[in-house]
């Protein structure tokens, strides 16, 4: 088979397994690299990943711990590590790729300092050819069998074009095409955020009227900042928005969502337990406040998140915000 | 050192020129027409039927009814439709062939050594006559070679100008600008550069003849149809391909606001792309494309007047095509001459280092470096997924927005800065504090004739210095400009802004500087547009504390404050 015709996956986490999974069943060649031996080990022997019990990963999806060998044998790379290992992992993955690599990545998180993830792919490794894809495709479905979809947004027309090519593997995982990586990395990092304000709003039982003007109020306030920072108004209204706090939302055992709920039941919670979401509510604020983008959303569960605000202040100075606005 | 002559000089691959004319322009017409033969084939509105009216709608367009050229046009449109395909093939190749010669150079060697080492010291005889008969020509080389100031990383481009391509592309202020650029290779000991110059410029007689036989080509930019803009981009694509350096403005036209570019035309920059492709497709990777960023600094600059007043003239009535400038009175570009570059390093040209195609660095032995240092091999770029190369023009348009963007982040560090641009800043700043606003249009419908107190000008001049020298990404300050003591900087911008201009800029009166010319205060300030202003605006409820109106040294004095943030 042609090194072309290859999906090489970055991480072996959840994100990255059920992807393989729904790839390889659908007769896709598919090499995942993982720096943890045991985990490696454990896929070979027992064909399932200790991260995502359950599904069995099909024979043909081959396990590497060598970053080179997984530069060797795709072309085509996705990056679906955590955020907090982003840097560490692209400065390992630099070495080994080079010009003709395509990496999209599968984080939506910002990371370091409130930086895109795409823009680190271009700092930190060769490749220039990067994306981004988001969107509603969570593991237990990709895993499970079930229909997803995805966005896929590079400024490289190719790269939309492999991604589409390589990914797509109806009805399991459509995949849509974008120009707007800014829109779409924004929109997929916010969607954590108000993942975690919509954990909250549930946890102390807002009602369905206030919860769709929670939802369609975030909708808004984030495309403000998508449109701002150079992305598309349009884009958070789409997969990797939307779509994404739509799915999480209500989802048991989402990071983000339970993490909401658990502020909502009046835990203490300190940065160490902060999810991705959470993280990403405080740099959204930073960012906002650079561009000059009011978002009174994210600032009040940014307030709630730092303990400068009670859940019941946050919740009517962001109400009175978002109704003084319009 | 800047001024230390060369260790070597680079080869001047130009001198060949003449006996490949033919050649390359053979090849751009195969090119062109293979190309959209192709294409045409396709189907589609790529027909050459199409391609042919679309040349023959802008000609008929551009020349107007009553041009006696109209009959060939209008003929060809005629008959367009009944055309076989050969008959349009032929047709086609016609046209290309025709505007091809419109725009190739000349290189005459005789004129280049004439022009090198006999009109510099003509310009240097405008520059300063009295030592210019004193001196012999020895003496006019040597005074020559303190006025136009070269700095950069000289002996890097010297040794990468032999392993490839060079593509220079610097900021483009005035039309002074090819022969200072022209003067700076010479004196660094880079080899001289083809570059497309504005068709208009050949018609000014002091400088076409130069032009003519220097290497430049013809850009005509009243040609708008699409198969012109495709003969010049194969036109600059074969010219790189064979190695012979070049030179784009990438900001299109000369700068109108004198803000340093942000804002690029990659038409051009992207043949850099296309000609690496195609070496490497020849099996030539090692022909490597370099483009090396520079900037043109100019103390005073020739047509600032007519510039500005195009660029605060309302959307729409801007001219993309300025001919009566002052760069077509040659008396004026005598008095500028005399004048401005009078001056030691009247005029600075300062390069910065080299980038490839992609927008990698390029180290000192001309190999490509990713963002985190490591050395890459840029061919990598163009490969598709089984290590083949494959042709995909809107990867390369992307490869060019990003090397678009390097550019634009190197310009305003290698940005030198002049005195008068300094205190221009301190000015126009100290009139915006005043009237609460930064709108150059409002600032503009004030009563003119605005004085300044010396003391906060010298002060502000002395705060902005101190914001660039702690800021590397700011720019730089001119040498003269770092020696001096902040009243001397002071009095020399005066002196500059108050004797070339049509009305002096700024006019010393007793304790303070009276501004004459708001527009041109505007002008010189806006090579420092990129330091953003000491403070935001704030609306009027909250920050209406203690800041006395008018007072620069106030602004000025938040200044080391936000450089470090």
């Amino acid at each position: 088979m042609s090194r072309a015709d290859v999906v090489g996956i970055v991480g072996a986490g959840t994100f990255g397994t059920s992807l393989a999974i729904a790839l390889a069943r659908a007769g896709r060649e598919v090499v995942i690299y993982t720096k943890t031996a045991s985990v490696a080990e454990a896929i070979r022997t027992t064909r399932r990943c200790p991260r995502l019990p359950g599904p069995e990963l099909p024979a043909s999806v081959a396990v590497v711990t060598d970053a080179r060998a997984l530069a060797a044998a795709a072309r085509y790379v996705v990056f679906a590590v955590s955020s907090t290992d982003a840097p560490a992992r692209l400065a390992e993955l630099g070495g080994v790729i080079d010009g003709s690599h395509l990496v999209v990545h599968a984080i939506g998180a910002l990371v370091g300092d409130d930086e895109r993830v795409s823009v680190l792919i271009e700092r930190a490794t060769p490749a220039l050819r990067v994306g981004v894809v988001a969107g509603p495709a969570r593991p237990r479905d990709l895993a499970g069998g079930e229909f997803g979809s995805m966005v896929v947004a590079s400024r490289f027309d190719e790269v939309v074009r492999e991604t589409r090519r390589l990914l797509n593997v109806p009805p399991v995982l459509r995949v849509y095409g974008s120009h707007d990586v800014v829109g779409v990395e924004l929109a997929s990092a916010l969607a954590g955020a108000y993942t975690v304000a919509l954990g909250l709003a549930d946890g102390i039982s807002i009602g369905p009227g206030p919860r769709a003007v929670l939802i369609t109020r975030a909708v808004a306030e984030a495309s403000r900042l998508g449109e701002a920072s150079g992305g598309q108004s349009k884009t958070f209204a789409g997969l990797a928005g939307l779509g994404n706090v739509l799915v999480r939302s209500g989802e048991e055992g989402d990071p983000d969502y339970e993490l909401g709920r658990a502020l909502a039941r009046g835990e203490a919670i300190g940065p160490e337990r902060f999810s991705e979401g959470a993280r990403a509510a405080l740099a959204g604020v930073r960012l906002a406040r650079r561009k000059d983008v009011r978002m009174p959303l994210l600032a009040g569960l940014a307030a709630v998140l730092s303990g400068k605000m009670s859940i019941r202040d946050a919740a009517r100075l962001a109400a009175d915000t978002v109704a003084a606005e319009e | 050192m800047a001024s230390d002559r060369p260790v070597h000089e680079a080869r001047n691959r130009l001198e060949g020129f003449n006996a490949d004319r033919e050649r390359v322009l053979g090849e751009v017409e195969r090119r062109v027409v293979s190309r959209l033969v192709a294409r045409a084939a396709a189907g589609g509105d790529d027909s050459l039927e199409y391609v042919l009216n679309d040349v023959c709608v802008n000609e008929l367009k551009r020349l107007g009814a009553a041009h006696e050229k109209t009959g060939r046009w209008r003929d060809l449109a005629g008959r367009l439709g009944s055309m076989s395909s050969a008959e349009l093939e032929e047709e086609l190749r016609r046209i290309v062939g025709h505007f091809g010669r419109d725009i190739v150079g000349n290189f005459d060697p005789r004129v280049y050594r004439f022009a090198t080492r006999v009109m510099t010291p003509g310009l240097g005889f405008l520059m300063s006559p009295l030592s210019s008969l004193k001196g012999g020509v020895a003496g006019l080389l040597r005074e020559l070679d303190s006025r136009v100031q070269v700095e950069g990383p000289l002996e890097v481009l010297r040794g990468i100008a032999e392993l490839g391509t060079l593509v220079v592309t610097p900021t483009h202020s005035s039309n002074m600008d090819s022969v200072v650029i022209g003067l700076a290779l010479e004196r660094a000991g880079l080899p001289p550069v083809t570059y497309g110059a504005g068709k208009n410029l050949f018609t000014n007689p002091f400088i076409s003849f130069f032009m003519h036989n220097l290497g430049a080509y013809r850009v005509d930019r009243r040609l708008r149809f699409e198969l012109y803009k495709e003969i010049l981009k194969e036109y600059s694509t074969v010219l790189l391909e064979s190695g012979y350096h070049s030179l784009f403005f990438p900001g299109g036209t000369r700068c109108r606001s004198n803000m340093v570019e942000r804002h690029l035309k990659l038409g051009l920059l992207g043949t850099t792309v296309t000609a690496y492709a195609n070496n490497v497709r020849a099996g030539q990777p090692q022909r490597r494309i370099y483009i090396v960023p520079a900037t043109i600094n100019y103390r005073l600059v020739l047509e600032a007047e007519t510039l500005i007043a195009d660029y605060l003239a309302e959307t729409g009535q801007r001219r993309y095509i300025i001919t009566d400038d002052e760069f077509s009175r040659l008396g004026r570009i005598f008095e500028f001459v005399r004048k401005i570059l009078v001056h030691e390093g009247g005029v600075v040209v300062r390069f910065g280092r080299p980038l490839d195609p992609f927008g990698n660095d390029v180290d000192d032995d001309g190999e490509s470096r990713d963002r985190s240092g490591r050395r890459i091999d840029p061919r990598t770029y163009l490969l598709g997924g089984d290590g083949e190369v494959t042709a995909d023009d809107q990867r390369d348009a992307e490869y060019t927005r990003l090397l678009g963007r390097r550019l634009v982040e190197v310009y305003p560090r290698e940005t030198v800065f002049h005195a008068t641009h300094l205190v221009a800043r301190v000015l126009y700043d100290a009139v915006c504090a005043d009237a609460g606003t930064r709108d150059v249009y409002k600032l503009l419908r004030l009563p003119p004739g605005k004085e300044i107190p010396i003391t906060a000008v010298i002060q502000g001049v002395g705060a902005l210095r101190a914001r660039i020298a702690g800021d590397r990404d700011a720019g730089r300050l001119h040498q003269r400009v770092a020696a001096a003591g902040d009243t001397a900087v002071v009095d020399d911008a005066v002196r500059a802004l108050g004797s070339y201009h049509s009305t002096p800029v700024v006019e010393r009166r007793g304790d303070a500087l009276r501004i004459g010319d708001l527009e041109l205060v505007y002008y010189y300030q806006n090579r420092t547009a990129h330091l953003p202003p000491e403070r935001k605006p704030q609306p009027t409820t909250t920050s209406a504390t203690a800041r006395p109106p008018g007072s620069a040294a106030a602004a000025a004095a938040a200044a080391p404050k936000e450089a470090k943030a």
